[in-house]
C-alpha cells in the first residue's frame, strides 16, 4: 500500500509539483470566520449585541443600589459620578422615585435577554429531536410528529403562556419553559424538511453503503448540514422570544417589579405616556435593538457557516 | 481487515433474487429473479437500459432498499453467508468493510461539510480500531493510492475544493480504504468527461490487481465494460437476459437485445449516416407483457415468444433467455419444449452451477 510511484498509471503527475496550487489550506471556522466578517450587518448586530449583553450583565452589577437616591433629584440631568463621588452611571437621570433610570433599564434588558436565550435553548432542543427523528424515520412517525406540529401551530401561543403563567406563577422560569414549549414548532418543521431532503442525499446514501449507524448518519452528516437553519431559526428565535416576553410583561402576566424585563418598562411606561411620554422610548430603543442584531447576526452566520459558500477574493 | 476466511466458491453469489417495489399504483418488479456470481478477484459487468434493475441489484446486494422496496425472494452469499439473513447490525459491519460501493454522483457523494480526510478515515475508523490520528494517516496514504498530487493538502481540503475526477477519487480511495472483498461500482464514470473517465477506469483496474478484489461493475456503456470485464450480464425489465464472458457476448450475442445494444454503438471505421436504435422504449413496469419481456421490440418475434422463455445454455459459461435457438435460428416447432413444458420450466430459473 506504501507504494506511492501511481503516475504511469494514472497519468496523474504526482511528483511534478509545480501546477500544485499553494494557497494556505483553511480551517472550517477560519473561512467561516472570514466569510462573516464579510457580512457587515451581521459584525454590526454581533457587536450591539455583545455590547447589550455586557452592559446589561456589568452596569448592575458595579452601581450598586441605585435606588438609594434622594427624590429631590428626579428627572435631575445625567450624571455619572454622584455629590459623593459614587460612580452611578446615571445616563438617563432619575425617575421621580428616585430610580436611576439607566441601570434599571439595563437590569431589564439582562432579564430580556436571559428570557430570549435560555428560551431559545429549549426551542431549539426540542425542536431538532422532534424534527430530526421526523425527518430522518419519515413514514408514519413523520406523520404522527407533524400532526402533533399542526396541533401546537393551532392553539394560540400566547393564551397557553398565558394560562401557563397564571398556573404556575409568573417567575422567570416559568416564562422561559413556556415560551420553550409553546414555540418549537418553527424550528422543527424547518429541520424536518432539512432532515427530509438530506435523507436523499447521495453523501448519505454513500455513507450507508460504507456502514454507517443511523446514529452517526444523524449527527455526522444530517446535522451538520443542517445546521445553517437552525441557526437562522435559534437567532430568530432570541427575537421572537424576546418580544414574546415584552408582550407578556406588557399586558402584566408577566414578571412583576423585582425583576423587571424590559416588558416591564413598558408596562409602567405605558402608564405615564400621556405625561412623560418619552419614557416608552428608552425600553423600545433596547428591544428594537436586540430584535435587528439576532436577526442580522443569525444572517450573516448563515451564509458564514456553508461550506459551499466561497470567500470571494477582493 | 477481511475477517470471513476465502471460501472456495465464488464471492458473491445471487440467487433468484426478487426485489419488488409495493407503489400506489400496483407492484413494480424491479429486480426480478435475478441470479449470477461473481468470482474471487473477477470483474463483473451488468449492464441494460436505465430502469432496468441494475442499481437496484447492487443495492440490494448491500441491503440498502428503502420503502416501498423490499427483497422479496432469493439469496445473495457473499463467500457463502447469506447477506438477507445478517442483523442490520451485522449488516452494517459488512457494508464498507467486505462490500463497499462508489456512486455515479461524485459531485454530491461526498459531505459538504467534512475535509476528504476527514470522510475517509471515518470509513476507516468505523471498521477498524483505529484512531482518528491512524484514520487520517491511512487517508493520506489512500488519496495518493488513487492517484492524488499533494495528498497531505488535499486531506485538509472540502469536497468542493476538487473537482470530478479528484471527487470520484475519494471515493474510490474511501471505499478501498478497508480493502473490500467486492466493490459495487455504479456507472463511476458516467458523470466524468472521457479522458477523466480512461484515468478512473485504469485506476480501478490497477487497484483491482493490487488488493485481489472483485468489482461489480455496473453501466451502459458498453465500452467500460469491454475494457474493464471478466463477464457480462445483460439485464432487461428486472431480468438477466444473457450473460456470459466478455468476449463471447461481445463476440458472438445471442440475445436479440444484446444484439441491439452492441448495433447501436457508434463505430469509428464505418460511416452510417443513422445509428441503429432498438425500437420502441423499456415496457412500463406496471404494464410488463406476458411471455418474453423483450418481445415489442424485439425483430425476431416468434409465436412462441407470448411464454415466457427460461435462461438456457447457449455455449460453455453462455447462457441467454430467448427462444432462439443457439445458432440463432427460430427453434423449428415442435422441437424445443412446447408452450405448455415451457410454462412449466418459465420461471425456474436454469441457472447452471458453474
Amino acid at each position: 500500500m506504501a507504494d506511492r510511484t501511481y503516475d504511469d498509471v494514472t497519468q496523474v503527475p504526482v511528483d511534478d509539483t509545480e501546477d500544485i496550487d499553494r494557497t494556505e489550506v483553511r480551517s472550517y471556522w477560519q473561512l467561516a470566520r472570514r466569510r462573516f466578517v464579510r457580512h457587515r450587518l451581521a459584525v454590526i448586530g454581533a457587536i450591539t449585541l455583545a455590547v447589550l449583553i455586557v452592559a446589561a450583565a456589568v452596569v448592575p452589577l458595579v452601581v450598586e443600589n441605585a435606588t438609594g437616591v434622594s427624590i429631590s433629584k428626579s428627572f435631575a440631568p445625567a450624571e455619572i459620578v454622584d455629590d459623593e463621588g459614587n460612580l452611578v452611571l446615571a445616563l438617563l437621570g432619575y425617575s421621580r422615585t428616585g430610580i436611576n433610570m439607566f441601570t434599571q433599564l439595563m437590569a431589564a434588558t439582562a432579564t430580556s435577554l436571559m428570557i430570549g436565550f435560555a428560551a431559545v435553548l429549549i426551542i431549539v432542543f426540542i425542536g431538532v429531536v422532534i424534527g430530526a427523528v421526523a425527518g430522518y424515520a419519515g413514514g408514519w412517525v413523520d406523520n404522527v410528529l407533524m400532526r402533533v406540529v399542526d396541533i401546537a401551530l393551532s392553539m394560540p401561543g400566547l393564551f397557553i403562556i398565558i394560562a401557563f403563567v397564571a398556573f404556575w406563577g409568573a417567575s422567570i422560569w416559568t416564562i422561559i419553559l413556556a415560551i420553550g414549549i409553546t414555540g418549537w414548532t418553527t424550528a422543527a418543521r424547518l429541520v424536518r424538511a432539512e432532515f427530509l431532503s438530506l435523507r436523499e442525499a447521495d453523501y448519505v446514501q454513500a455513507a450507508r453503503a460504507l456502514g454507517a449507524s443511523p446514529r452517526r448518519i444523524i449527527l455526522r452528516h444530517m446535522l451538520p448540514p443542517a445546521l445553517a437553519p437552525i441557526i437562522v431559526a435559534a437567532s430568530l428565535g432570541v427575537a421572537d422570544s424576546v418580544v414574546l416576553e415584552a408582550a407578556l410583561s406588557f399586558l402584566g402576566f408577566g414578571i412583576g417589579a423585582e425583576q423587571a424585563s424590559l416588558g416591564t418598562l413598558l408596562n409602567v411606561a405605558f402608564e405615564y405616556l400621556n405625561r412623560e411620554p418619552y419614557l416608552v422610548l428608552f425600553p423600545s430603543i433596547v428591544l428594537i435593538l436586540i430584535v435587528l442584531a439576532a436577526n442580522f447576526l443569525g444572517d450573516g452566520m448563515r451564509d458564514a457557516l456553508d461550506p459551499r459558500q466561497r470567500v470571494e477574493q477582493q | 481487515m477481511t475477517t470471513v476466511s476465502r471460501s472456495v466458491g465464488p464471492l458473491l453469489e445471487i440467487q433468484g433474487l426478487k426485489t419488488h417495489f409495493f407503489t400506489q399504483d400496483g407492484t413494480v418488479r424491479a429486480v426480478d429473479g435475478v441470479s449470477f456470481q461473481i468470482g474471487h478477484a473477477k470483474t463483473l459487468g451488468v449492464v441494460g437500459e436505465s430502469g432496468c434493475g441494475k442499481s437496484i441489484t447492487s443495492l440490494s446486494v448491500m441491503r440498502l432498499i428503502e420503502r416501498p422496496g423490499k427483497i422479496v425472494e432469493g439469496s445473495i452469499k457473499l463467500n457463502g453467508e447469506d447477506l438477507l439473513e445478517k442483523s442490520d447490525e451485522e449488516m452494517r459491519d459488512i457494508r464498507g468493510d467486505q462490500v463497499s460501493m462508489i456512486f455515479q454522483e461524485p459531485m454530491t457523494s461526498l459531505n459538504p461539510v467534512f475535509t476528504c480526510g476527514e470522510q475517509i478515515s471515518e470509513a476507516v475508523q468505523q471498521h477498524t480500531a483505529a484512531s482518528r490520528r491512524e484514520g487520517m494517516d491511512r487517508a493520506v496514504e489512500m488519496l495518493s493510492l488513487v492517484g492524488i498530487p499533494d495528498a497531505k493538502r488535499r486531506a485538509r481540503e472540502y469536497p468542493h475544493q476538487l473537482s470530478g475526477g479528484m471527487r470520484q477519487r475519494v471515493m474510490i480511495a474511501m471505499a478501498l480504504s478497508t480493502d473490500p472483498d467486492l466493490l459495487i461500482a455504479d456507472e463511476p464514470t458516467t458523470a466524468l468527461d472521457v479522458t477523466i473517465q480512461a484515468q478512473i477506469l485504469e485506476l480501478m483496474r490497477d487497484l483491482r490487481e493490487k488488493n485481489r478484489m472483485a468489482i461489480m461493475l455496473i453501466t451502459h456503456d458498453l465500452g467500460v465494460v469491454a475494457e474493464m470485464a471478466d463477464e457480462v450480464v445483460v439485464m432487461y425489465a428486472g431480468k438477466v437476459v444473457e450473460r456470459g464472458d466478455v468476449r463471447t457476448i461481445f463476440g458472438n450475442p445471442h440475445h436479440p437485445y444484446t444484439q441491439g445494444l452492441l448495433h447501436s454503438i457508434p463505430r469509428l471505421d464505418e460511416r452510417v449516416d443513422r445509428l441503429e436504435v432498438i425500437k420502441g422504449t423499456v415496457p412500463s413496469p406496471y404494464n410488463l407483457p406476458a411471455g418474453c419481456l423483450f418481445k415489442r421490440r424485439c425483430p425476431f418475434r416468434m409465436p412462441i415468444c407470448d411464454v415466457a422463455p427460461p435462461m438456457r445454455q447457449i455455449g460453455e459459461e453462455h447462457t441467454s433467455r430467448c427462444w432462439l435457438t443457439p445458432a440463432g435460428e427460430p427453434p423449428e416447432v415442435g422441437a424445443d419444449p412446447t408452450p405448455e413444458e415451457a410454462e412449466a420450466a418459465g420461471e425456474q430459473l436454469t441457472v447452471e452451477p458453474r
